[in-house]
């Protein structure tokens, strides 16, 4: 199913004259299996678009679907449930929790989702599996370096199998070789199980290796690149 | 695991994230709780036993007088034409552990000067295994139970009238059968109450000696005294009307009440004082953990899953502050129970003076049940409330953000 976002606008209110655009005439389809980074300067709304994507916020004018769904029109528990049953998250500062081990961040959104627990521990298994981290399940987050955390992160996003996984400056907090490794961990999941990845990042490396490149500006995608990588 | 489980699992290891906080947190908590149950244990303990070493001088925990002895309009006037006998009681239950009376107004002469009292007739031997009257005997000796036309008086009315013990005394009044009563009457002892009004007002005789006095027929008397402590209910009697001490004696039973209540009041306080620091407490620990929140919302924990978890965690600790709280008010009730508090602690080592009488009470404190139900449900209203604006605010800053 798509994600599709028509003639977007989102409009901050700084005062009554002021009003500043966090997305202008935004239009967006996101389709399985899709690799694609938002690319810009600091303010240019990137994260607006990922949120917009994600449905923490609702756009001034316009309209955010899945599928036939119209997401504007689900109230803000019904939009929770609708991440919890389609997406995915990575985060730049892994936003693991710390009461919980690698494993337990893992489980968490399967059993908010009730999921049978034998399921539970086979997606759990694989998840760690893909992201290398099996020996290391029963590890709280602060045992766990940088590079590893953003593993743990990755793994719960994709234990779900999500239908979108929205990514903000995931490598940004990376050595360069850890983040190179996270590049091509994410690359091997969107190849070997057509997950679909939307990043909202800086990182050059990141961006030569995504298949589609949308340049943001005030709030404008103003350009889109495909890559053939 | 279940969605409880899920809940309960996530809110204890949240409860065990700072362990420092959460014991100080808990043993704060705790020890208020303890506190509070220790502190009304020790006000409902006191009260009793400072009446109880009140009436059992003087007065009793029940009187059963004639439905006319005390005037509706005025309880406090004594009529001593009314007069009760064991067959007006219905349950002889009542007769097993109380004792006879009979009181009347009279006048006291001594070589100087004359003064009314109120005389009271007592059954000496009953009496005496009853209340401690005899114990406030600190001159001469208490009634003896083989003699007639003996009195007591208190030892200020005896000063009063210029009286020592050994000396005779007249007595005036007036009789049942209407006749003015006059005797003569040997002092065998005096009464030292602690120094109170009552030690002018009283005197007390034998219950033969009362009773021809007054010119009664066999087997009336005035009241009926008993002296059971434990049972605070009412005894429902067909036939009697009941009424209690309180009532009769309104300006001690207002004393009484006022330390039962105000002991409620000042346990509010503190459980209020409590939640203050509770609910800054958790408001601090609820926003270093914002940003947690706000993940949880965004992987899909809805904000209604995210404020039961909060509640589940400050419930959990709650309860184990309670739990603990409880078993400390009930250790150290138990501890005063066979190490009675005195009372003159509180008092800069002075005596208690209450309706004339001196009070010396040590203190033995028993649980209350009530108040183990009572103070934690307290507790936890007090937790919910507070709990109440942290929620929101958290809750409503942790939408809404990647």
């Amino acid at each position: 199913m798509q994600f599709e976002l028509l003639n977007v606008d989102k409009i901050y209110e700084v005062s009554q004259e002021n009003k500043v655009y966090g997305a202008k005439n935004v239009n967006l389809k996101i389709s399985e299996g899709d690799f694609m980074a938002l690319v810009g300067p600091s303010g240019s709304g990137k994260t607006t678009i990922l949120n917009l994507i994600a449905g923490l916020i609702l756009p001034t004018y316009g309209t955010l679907r899945h599928g036939e769904e119209d997401i504007t029109k689900l109230s803000l528990e019904e939009r929770t449930k609708h991440r919890l049953d389609f997406m995915g998250f990575i985060f730049q500062d892994y936003q693991l929790l710390p009461i919980l081990t690698a494993a337990e961040n893992i489980e968490f959104p399967l059993q908010l989702k009730n999921y049978p627990k034998k399921e539970i521990k086979e997606r759990v298994e694989w998840a760690l599996n893909q992201v290398g981290l099996d020996k290391l399940g029963n590890r709280f987050p602060k045992q766990l370096s940088g590079g590893q955390q953003q593993r743990v992160s990755i793994a719960r996003s994709i234990a779900g199998k999500p239908q979108i996984i929205l990514a903000d400056e995931p490598t940004a907090n990376l050595d360069s070789k850890t983040a190179q490794e996270i590049i091509d961990l994410f690359k091997k999941l969107n190849q070997e199980f057509k997950l679909t990845f939307i990043f909202s990042t800086h990182d050059q490396r990141l961006i030569d290796q995504v298949k589609t490149v949308l340049y943001v500006k005030d709030g404008q995608i103003s350009e889109a690149r495909n890559h053939h990588v | 695991m279940s969605k409880l489980g899920l809940l309960l699992k996530f809110s204890f290891r949240n409860l065990i994230r700072s362990p420092k906080r959460s014991f100080i947190l808990i043993m704060s908590l705790s020890i208020g709780t303890g506190f509070i149950i220790w502190d009304l244990n020790f006000a409902n303990s006191g009260s009793k036993e400072v009446m109880k070493e009140f009436l059992t001088q003087y007065a009793g925990e029940y009187h059963i007088t004639h439905k006319d002895y005390y005037k509706p309009e005025n309880k406090k006037e004594f009529d001593n034409y009314k007069t009760l006998s064991d067959d007006e009681i219905p349950n002889k239950n009542l007769l097993t552990h109380s004792t006879k009376r009979v009181t009347a107004p009279v006048f006291v002469s001594g070589e100087k000067k004359t003064l009314g009292v109120l005389l009271t007739g007592l059954e000496t031997q009953k009496e005496m295994a009853l209340t401690t009257l005899e114990r406030a005997v600190n001159v001469g000796r208490f009634l003896d139970p083989m003699g007639d036309r003996e009195i007591i008086l208190g030892k200020r009315l005896a000063s009063r009238i210029s009286v020592k013990v050994g000396d005779e005394v007249a007595v005036i009044g007036q009789a049942l059968d209407g006749s003015v009563a006059n005797d003569l009457m040997k002092v065998v002892g005096l009464i030292d109450f602690g120094g109170g009004d009552l030690e002018e007002t009283l005197a007390f005789t034998q219950m033969r000696t009362a009773e021809e006095f007054l010119v009664m027929p066999p087997g009336r008397y005035h009241q009926r005294v008993d002296f059971d402590m434990k049972d605070e209910s009412l005894p429902t009697i067909p036939g009697l009307s009941v009424t209690k001490w309180t009532e009769l004696l309104p300006e001690i039973g207002v004393s009484i009440r006022f330390i039962d209540n105000f002991t409620w009041i000042v346990s509010f306080i503190i459980v209020l004082v409590i939640s203050l620091g509770l609910s800054n407490s958790l408001m601090i620990t609820f926003f270093e953990r914002e940003q947690e929140f706000q993940t949880l919302n965004i992987i899909g924990a809805k904000a209604s899953w995210i404020t039961l978890s909060l509640m589940f965690e400050v419930f959990m600790m709650g309860t184990i502050a309670v739990l603990l709280g409880v078993l400390l008010g009930h250790a150290f009730t138990t501890y005063c129970y066979y190490f009675p508090v005195n009372i003159q602690l509180f008092t800069g080592g002075k005596p208690i003076i209450m309706g004339g009488m001196i009070i010396q009470p040590l203190v033995r404190l028993y649980p209350v049940s009530e108040y183990y139900w009572k103070v934690p449900l307290m507790i936890y209203f007090f937790l919910g409330t507070t709990m109440i604006y942290p929620l929101i605010r958290v809750i409503g800053r942790s939408k809404n953000a990647v």
